[in-house]
C-alpha cells in the first residue's frame, strides 16, 4: 500500500499486516472493519462524495460531525471513491479483505475479476426469498423472533433501539472473515473467499433455542410481560429505595440467599420454591412481598451485600451513571474519540489482548482526508 | 462461489467453559473446523445440562437431553477430569501442552485455587492463547462478582434505552449478555490466534461480557457523552421517522413491523393504504403519529403478518412479521438457505441445529457431529492423544477421576 501506517507503534499490533477496505459504510460493515482497525489493521474507507451514511447518524457534535460515525471509524483512513459504484476502484486491488453491503454495491464483478477476499454483510444473506427485501434493525429483530418476547402481555412487542442488529451482524462478519483469513495463513484455504454474512442469521443467536424448544414440543410461552422471561423467577429489574436493581435467581441456593438478604425467610425453605419453574408459576404470590422488601433498601446496598452472598445481583446504571461506575472506570471501558477539536467518550474494545492491546479511542479521519496519499499505483 | 471449507482445521482448543457464553464462543470455532475438547467432571458438569440436578434426573439420563446444552456443544469432543485430583490436574496440563488456545468462564478465583491459572498454564505451553471471559472482566473491584447473561444486560445500562419512558428499564431477553459474550469470545480467540500465527507469541486475553454490550448501547452512551443528558426513550416510535412501529395483524398475538424512512416509501404506503392519503409531509406525520398508526393498524388487522410483510416489501416498504419459535422452524427464507441442519443424537433423536451465520457457498458450513455425551471422548483424548494406557484409564474411572455418568456433588443430598 502507498498509505503509511498511522505510527510506528502500529507495526507491532495484531493486524499490522492486514489491509481492509470498506466500500459501503453501513453500521454493520463499519463495526466489522472497526474491530480490525482497533487491533491495528489499515482500514480504508472508500467513501462517496457525500460520505458514508454513518456520517449522518445521531448524535451530532456541535461541529455537525456524527459521534456515531466517530465511534465506528476511529483509526481508519478515508479516501474518496474515484469511480461511481466502485467499479475499477484501485484501492481494492491490494486489500486483504473488502467488506461491503450488497444493497449499496449491486455490481461486484470487478471484485470477482481481481480475485480478492470479500465479505458481503447483508440483512438477509445473498440467497433466499428475502434476499432483496428492505432490511432494518427492527425487521431483523422481528424475523429473528427476539421482539416477540419483549414488552407487555397485550403488546405491542417492543422494538430494540439503535443499531443492535447491525452490531451483531458486523461482529459475526468479523468472525467469519477473520476465520477465513486465518484459514489462508494456516494453508486450509488456498483461494480467495467470497463470504456471505447474514445479519438475520447472526441475530438468531438470541433465538435459535426458541426454535429448538418448539421442535422438542417445549415451546416458550407467549410474551409474559415487561422483564419477565421463562424459565425462572425472580428475574427482572425492580425499583429500590433509590435506583434500580437487576435480580436473577436460578439455583435453590441463590433463592435461599436472596430470601435471607430481603428478610423473606418464610419463603426460603418452601419445597415448591426450590424449583425455578415453580417460582415463576408462583410469581403472583412472591412478587408483592419482594417489591415491598426491595423498596426498603437502596439498590447499591443490596447489590454489594448480595454479591458478597454470591447472588448475581446488579445495579442497573443509567447512561450518566455508567461513566462513574468504578469497575468500568478502572478498566477504561470508555475511551476518548477525537473529531477535529472535539472529543467524547465511547465504548472501548470489549476484549483485551494483554501482549498486544487494542487502540483505546483515537482520531477520526475527515471525509477524503487520505485521498491525496493514495496514488492509485497497483 | 467455492465449496464449503473448514477454515480452522488443525487448531486445537481446550474448552473449560460452561453455560451459554463460553460454549457458544468455542462452538463457533468448532463450526469452523477447530478441534474443541470440552472438559467437564462427573460432579462439576456443565450447568447447562441442569442447574437443579437430582438422582432421578441422573438415572433418566437427563444430562444428555438438555436442548440448550446440545446446541452450543455440537462439533466438540468431551472428556471428564476431576481437576481437584492431582492426576486430573496433571492430565489437563498435558492436554493444554498440545493446545493452541484455552477458553474458560469459571468464576474468578476458581482456576488460581486449582493452580490452573494463566501463569501455571503458560509454564507447560508458552505459546498458549488463553481467553478468560468473566462477566465484569478479570481486573477491577468487581472481577469476582457473579453474573448470568441477564445480570450482564442489567449491568450494561442498555435496559434504560429500551421501551416506553413510563415503564421500568426493559430487558430484551432472558440471557441477552450470553449470546453477545459468546460472539465476542470467538472474536477474541481468533484475534489472538492471528497474533500467534504471525509472531509465535501466546497470551492472556481478558474479555468483559458487560463491556461486550456497550457497543449495542452506543447511541445512548454517545448521546450522554456528547449532550450531557440521558437520552429519551421513544418506545416503538422514532424521533425522525413516521410511520414507525409494530402493528397488530390477523391472528393470535400476530404483529408486523412497518418503518417508513424515505419519502418514496411513504408514497408507496399511501398507494397500499388509501386512508393515509389525508396525511402529508414528514412534519405532519410526526405530529399525527397516533392517527396514522390507527389507520395502519386497521389495515394490518385484516391481514396476516406474512401478508403484510409480502405486500409492503413488494413495493419497497420496510416490513417484517414477528416470528416465534415455531414460526422460525417453518420460516421459508431460512429453509431456502438450509439454515437449520439436522443431526441424530443418542438419547434425543433427530435435532435441529442452526448454521454458522456466514458461508462461502450456497450451502452453510456443514455441521459434522452432534454434542458429545459426558466423557464420550475419554479414550480418544486420554489414551490415544495423551498416552495413558487402557489400564490406567480404567483405574482413573474406578477412582472417580474420569467417568461417563454425572454424580451428585459430594456431600449433597440426592433429594
Amino acid at each position: 500500500m502507498t498509505i503509511a501506517p498511522h505510527s510506528d507503534a502500529l507495526a507491532s499490533q495484531v493486524f499490522c499486516d492486514l489491509t481492509v477496505v470498506d466500500v459501503s459504510g453501513s453500521v454493520a460493515t463499519s463495526y466489522a472493519s472497526k474491530l480490525f482497525a482497533d487491533y491495528g489493521a489499515s482500514v480504508i474507507n472508500v467513501e462517496p462524495p457525500e460520505g458514508f451514511r454513518t456520517r449522518r447518524l445521531k448524535p451530532m457534535l456541535s461541529s455537525g460531525d456524527s459521534a456515531m460515525h466517530g465511534y465506528l471509524h476511529t483509526n481508519k483512513y478515508s479516501v474518496l471513491a474515484s469511480r461511481s459504484l466502485f467499479q475499477d476502484e484501485p484501492v481494492a486491488s491490494q486489500a486483504d479483505l473488502v467488506i461491503f453491503d450488497p444493497e449499496h454495491l449491486p455490481n461486484t464483478d470487478y471484485l470477482t475479476d481481481i480475485a480478492i477476499n470479500t465479505c458481503a454483510v447483508s440483512w438477509y444473506g445473498l440467497t433466499g426469498r428475502y434476499s432483496s427485501f428492505k432490511g432494518s434493525n427492527a425487521a431483523v429483530h422481528a424475523l429473528s423472533g427476539l421482539m416477540r418476547g419483549i414488552g407487555t402481555v397485550e403488546g405491542p412487542p417492543v422494538i430494540p433501539p439503535g443499531y443492535q442488529a447491525q452490531m451483531i451482524g458486523g461482529l459475526s462478519a468479523f468472525n467469519g472473515a477473520l476465520g477465513h483469513l486465518l484459514a489462508q495463513r494456516l494453508g486450509n484455504l488456498k483461494t480467495p473467499f467470497e463470504l456471505d454474512a447474514s445479519i438475520l442469521e447472526a441475530n438468531m443467536c438470541f433465538t435459535d433455542l426458541g426454535a429448538i424448544n418448539a421442535y422438542n414440543e417445549n415451546p416458550l410461552p407467549p410474551r409474559m410481560g415487561i422483564n419477565r422471561f421463562p424459565p425462572t423467577y425472580p428475574l427482572g429489574i425492580w425499583p429500590c429505595k433509590d435506583g434500580w436493581l437487576g435480580v436473577t435467581n436460578l439455583t435453590p441456593g441463590q433463592w435461599k440467599a436472596f430470601c435471607q438478604l430481603l428478610d423473606l425467610a418464610h419463603f426460603a425453605d418452601i419445597e415448591l420454591f426450590q424449583s425455578s419453574v415453580s417460582r415463576l408459576e408462583s410469581s403472583d404470590i412472591l412478587e408483592p412481598e419482594i417489591l415491598q422488601a426491595l423498596a426498603r433498601h437502596s439498590a447499591e446496598d443490596l447489590f454489594y451485600r448480595g454479591q458478597a452472598m454470591r447472588i448475581p445481583l446488579a445495579r442497573v446504571p443509567t447512561m450518566e451513571e455508567l461513566f462513574t461506575v468504578d469497575q468500568y472506570v478502572s478498566r477504561n471501558a470508555f475511551s476518548q474519540v477525537q473529531i477535529g477539536d472535539e472529543t467524547f467518550a465511547a465504548p472501548s474494545t470489549p476484549f483485551r489482548l494483554f501482549a498486544a492491546p487494542p487502540h483505546f479511542g483515537g482520531p477520526v479521519a475527515a471525509l477524503g482526508a487520505h485521498t491525496q496519499q493514495w496514488d492509485g499505483a497497483p | 462461489m467455492s465449496r464449503p471449507v473448514r477454515p480452522l482445521e488443525g487448531l486445537r482448543i481446550v474448552d473449560l467453559s460452561m453455560g451459554w457464553a463460553g460454549p457458544l464462543a468455542t462452538r463457533n470455532l468448532a463450526d469452523m473446523g477447530a478441534q474443541v475438547i470440552k472438559v467437564e467432571s462427573c460432579e462439576r458438569f456443565d450447568w447447562w445440562r441442569s442447574w437443579e440436578a437430582t438422582e432421578e434426573w441422573i438415572a433418566d439420563n437427563g444430562a444428555e437431553k438438555s436442548p440448550q446444552y446440545l446446541y452450543v456443544n455440537r462439533n466438540k469432543q468431551d472428556i471428564t477430569l476431576d481437576l481437584e485430583h492431582p492426576v486430573g490436574r496433571e492430565l489437563l496440563l498435558k492436554l493444554v501442552a498440545t493446545a493452541d488456545a484455552l477458553v474458560e468462564n469459571y468464576s474468578g478465583g476458581v482456576l488460581p485455587k486449582l493452580k490452573l491459572d494463566y501463569p501455571q498454564l503458560k509454564k507447560v505451553n508458552p505459546e498458549l492463547v488463553m481467553v478468560s471471559m468473566p462477566a465484569f472482566g478479570s481486573t477491577g473491584p468487581w472481577s469476582e462478582f457473579r453474573a448470568y447473561g441477564s445480570t450482564v444486560e442489567h449491568s450494561s445500562g442498555l435496559p434504560h434505552l429500551v421501551g416506553d419512558p413510563d415503564q421500568a428499564p426493559t430487558m430484551q431477553h432472558v440471557a441477552f449478555g450470553d449470546a453477545v459474550g459468546g460472539l465476542n469470545g470467538t472474536a477474541a480467540v481468533l484475534t489472538a490466534l492471528w497474533h500467534k500465527q504471525r509472531t509465535g507469541e501466546g497470551q492472556f486475553v481478558d474479555l468483559s461480557q458487560v463491556e461486550c454490550l456497550f457497543p449495542l448501547a452506543a447511541p445512548g452512551i454517545l448521546h450522554q457523552s456528547v449532550h450531557g443528558q440521558t437520552p429519551q426513550r421513544f418506545g416503538n416510535a422514532h424521533p425522525d421517522h413516521a410511520p414507525h412501529g409494530v402493528y397488530p395483524c390477523h391472528g393470535d398475538d400476530a404483529w408486523a413491523v412497518i418503518q417508513v424512512t424515505e419519502e418514496t416509501q411513504w408514497h408507496q404506503l399511501q398507494g397500499i393504504i388509501p386512508a393515509l392519503l389525508e396525511f402529508g409531509d414528514l412534519d405532519e406525520r410526526l405530529a399525527k403519529r397516533e392517527a396514522i398508526d390507527a389507520c395502519i393498524g386497521a389495515w394490518t388487522q385484516q391481514r396476516t403478518a406474512s401478508e403484510v410483510m409480502q405486500t409492503l416489501q413488494a413495493v419497497g416498504v420496510t416490513a417484517a412479521k414477528l416470528n416465534n419459535g415455531q414460526e422460525l422452524l417453518d420460516e421459508p427464507h431460512l429453509k431456502d438457505r438450509a439454515y437449520l441442519q439436522w443431526l441424530e443424537r443418542d438419547h434425543v433423536g433427530l435435532q435441529p441445529h442452526p448454521s454458522a451465520p456466514f458461508r462461502t457457498a450456497e450451502e452453510p458450513i456443514r455441521i459434522t457431529s452432534p454434542a458429545p455425551t459426558l466423557g464420550q471422548h475419554n479414550h480418544a483424548i486420554l489414551v490415544d492423544l495423551l498416552g495413558l494406557s487402557t489400564d490406567e484409564l480404567r483405574q482413573l474411572e474406578q477412582q472417580g477421576v474420569v467417568g461417563t455418568k454425572p454424580r451428585m456433588p459430594s456431600g449433597k443430598s440426592a433429594t
